[in-house]
């Protein structure tokens, strides 16, 4: 297990910029997630990290040592690839025991190791079978298997999920999640779906545009996103944008246009007075309200347990709210409200499109 | 219906066209005549028997084989590795670096030969194996080029990155996966390379000589005095070589879709 750190690591190409100097310290063991839309660098990261890609500026330190320079079969790294990248000339077996036969350990070590990644991967007696004879989320677990039969100092995986169906998709994550609880090894992991960077990850780092605009556990980014832009990548949210009336001991009051009331909230870092902002309100934090804001019914989806309704409020601005399916029952006009401490005022995203 | 019957006629009459005087010599060979007629009057082997028990036949034909095989391996290794060069260039160096070496395809035969006449009277090359192997291998490189191309272009560019990943050296990495995935291209390119080579007339013309002398280039100079079956028989024993290595190549395309 090897921390990972990226000190000032950039990528150019040409006058385009795929990344910006940025930093990130990885700890022992943690599952790391890169999570962004298409295009904010996170595989650029990731392909740099690997060493297939070298980087314009900058430093990558696994373990305290120095691998810039260092081709991608000196790092000692296990990647799984989108797709997979399963060598197709190969039986599973072959493709599993390829970083051991390079590696030139006795027959017996390579079998040993191969029958043991098999079954950590759930595909013993799958060890003779052709790749095409295999299913997509076979073929997803021979890829992890070879990847960490060679005992890699970091584990790189670039949407390895992206190529399954949601159902099967659900089960490898906590399938993947459970492997690293049980033995903890540092890893790096690509995805642009933040519910499967929620389930998975210690830690997120969410990208746009070649930085990395915040860095925080699940809870961290959901409760204190530091912009709109994390606000509304991590779970769903209400963004109603005004002006800063008022900050003091960390919290803030937003007048919004053609709301009777300002909106007060938690202040994120970055708020300026007289300034442009926005208030979060997430959809489980709107609810029901004696004497709180007027609002209109103006759609109800039945998600089972739970029930989203669209309210439009007086002025014309819409808030989603999600709640049990028992509290918005009666008419179409009802009293919302919601507590002070859930919402959050953040600045707008710096570079918002 | 008439239609029909008419397209049905054009293509027997384009099929008889083109194949009927590939197959005709072969008859010819089997001749017992010492001249040629269609179909012989009676049949033998005599003039297998005479094709092979002629020292200057045989001779020819193994150099001929001889030449075939070293420009088939020279343009294998010379030409994946150019292949393979290409497929890391930029799409504008692709094309030059293709279009250069398809130079001496387009290029007249006649132009090259009396070109590389006058290099290898320099060089001392003229009716020598390695002067026929050099100029042969001009002509099948691009064929070697173009086949491996073809594979290179469909091959996963990820696998070979993967296996570097794995902790395999450069070299380990074409052994193991990119030689075997772009094999049947290789094999095709071999193919023509070797067909190439052994049915060449007008460079070998030029650079063949009284020592070294290729089974087309006797098969030329024996017809301009008298036109025996013996011909013929050398004729056949090209047609054969070459339906073998067109069944080489079918196999490898089957191999390369399986």
């Amino acid at each position: 297990m090897s921390d990972v750190r990226f000190a000032g690591i950039s990528k150019a190409y040409g006058e385009v910029r795929a990344l910006h100097p940025l930093d990130l310290d990885i700890r022992p063991g943690e599952f790391l997630t890169l999570l962004g839309p298409s295009g904010s660098g996170k595989t650029t990261l990731l392909n740099i990290c690997a060493g297939y890609l070298a980087p314009s500026g900058g430093r990558l330190l696994v373990g305290g040592r120095d691998v810039t320079r260092l081709p991608p079969r000196q790092r000692n790294m296990g990647m799984v690839f989108q797709n997979y990248a399963l060598f197709p000339h190969m039986t599973v077996a072959e493709n599993v025991a390829y970083g051991l036969k390079v590696r030139r350990l006795p027959k017996r070590e390579i079998a040993r190791r191969l029958d043991e990644a098999l079954h950590m991967t759930r595909l013993d007696g799958y060890g003779g079978r052709a790749i095409r004879e295999l299913s997509g989320g076979q073929q997803q677990r021979v890829a992890l298997a070879r990847a960490i039969v060679i005992q890699p100092d970091i584990l790189l995986m670039d949407e390895p999920l992206g190529a399954l169906d949601r159902q099967l998709r659900k089960d490898v994550q906590l399938e993947i999640r459970r492997m690293h609880a049980a033995r903890p090894r540092t890893t790096i992991y690509v995805t642009h779906d933040q519910e499967e960077a929620l389930v998975m990850s210690d830690r997120i780092a969410v990208m746009r545009a070649g930085r990395i605009v915040q860095v925080g556990t699940s809870v961290e980014l959901y409760e204190h996103p530091v912009d709109t832009f994390i606000a509304r990548f991590v779970g769903e949210s209400n963004l109603l944008s005004g002006t800063v009336a008022s900050i003091a001991n960390g919290r803030a009051a937003l007048v919004v246009d053609r709301l009777t009331v300002p909106l007060e909230g938690r202040a994120a870092e970055g708020l300026r007075a007289g300034g442009q902002a926005s208030a979060l309100l997430r959809p489980e934090t709107v609810r029901a309200q004696a004497g709180g804001l007027e609002a209109r019914i103006v759609e109800r989806v039945y998600l089972g347990e739970l029930v989203a309704v669209r309210l439009a409020l007086a002025g014309g601005h819409e808030l989603w709210s999600r709640r049990l399916a028992g509290e918005w029952v009666g008419g179409d006009t009802v009293e919302i409200g919601w507590d002070a401490d859930a919402v959050s005022i953040l600045p707008s995203a710096s570079f918002e499109d | 219906m008439s239609g029909r019957l008419a397209l049905n006629g054009f293509v027997a009459l384009v099929v008889a066209f083109v194949v009927l005087p590939i197959i005709a010599i072969v008859p010819a060979a089997f001749s017992a005549q010492s001249y040629i007629r269609l179909p012989p009057e009676t049949w033998s082997l005599r003039w297998w028997d005479a094709f092979f028990r002629d020292a200057s036949w045989r001779q020819t034909l193994l150099t001929s084989l001889q030449v075939a095989t070293l420009t088939t391996l020279v343009s294998v290794v010379f030409g994946t590795a150019a292949a393979m060069g290409i497929a890391r260039c930029t799409a504008r160096g692709q094309a030059i670096l293709t279009g250069l070496f398809l130079g001496p395809v387009v290029t007249p035969a006649i132009v090259l030969a009396v070109a590389l006449y006058s290099v290898a009277r320099a060089t001392g090359l003229v009716s020598t194996v390695t002067g026929l192997v050099a100029a042969h291998t001009m002509l099948a490189l691009p064929f070697v080029v173009l086949n491996v191309g073809v594979s290179l272009s469909a091959l996963d560019r990820r696998l070979p990155m993967a296996a570097e990943g794995l902790g395999a050296d450069d070299f380990h990495v074409f052994r193991t996966v990119t030689l075997p995935l772009i094999l049947p291209g290789v094999i095709g390119g071999a193919v023509f390379a070797f067909v190439t080579s052994f049915d060449e007339v007008v460079l070998s013309i030029f650079l063949a000589g009284p020592t070294v002398k290729t089974l087309p280039v006797r098969i030329w100079e024996e017809i301009r005095v008298e036109y025996t079956p013996v011909v013929a028989v050398g004729a056949t024993v090209m047609l054969a070589l070459a339906l073998v290595a067109a069944a080489t190549s079918r196999r490898a395309g089957r191999r390369n879709r399986a």
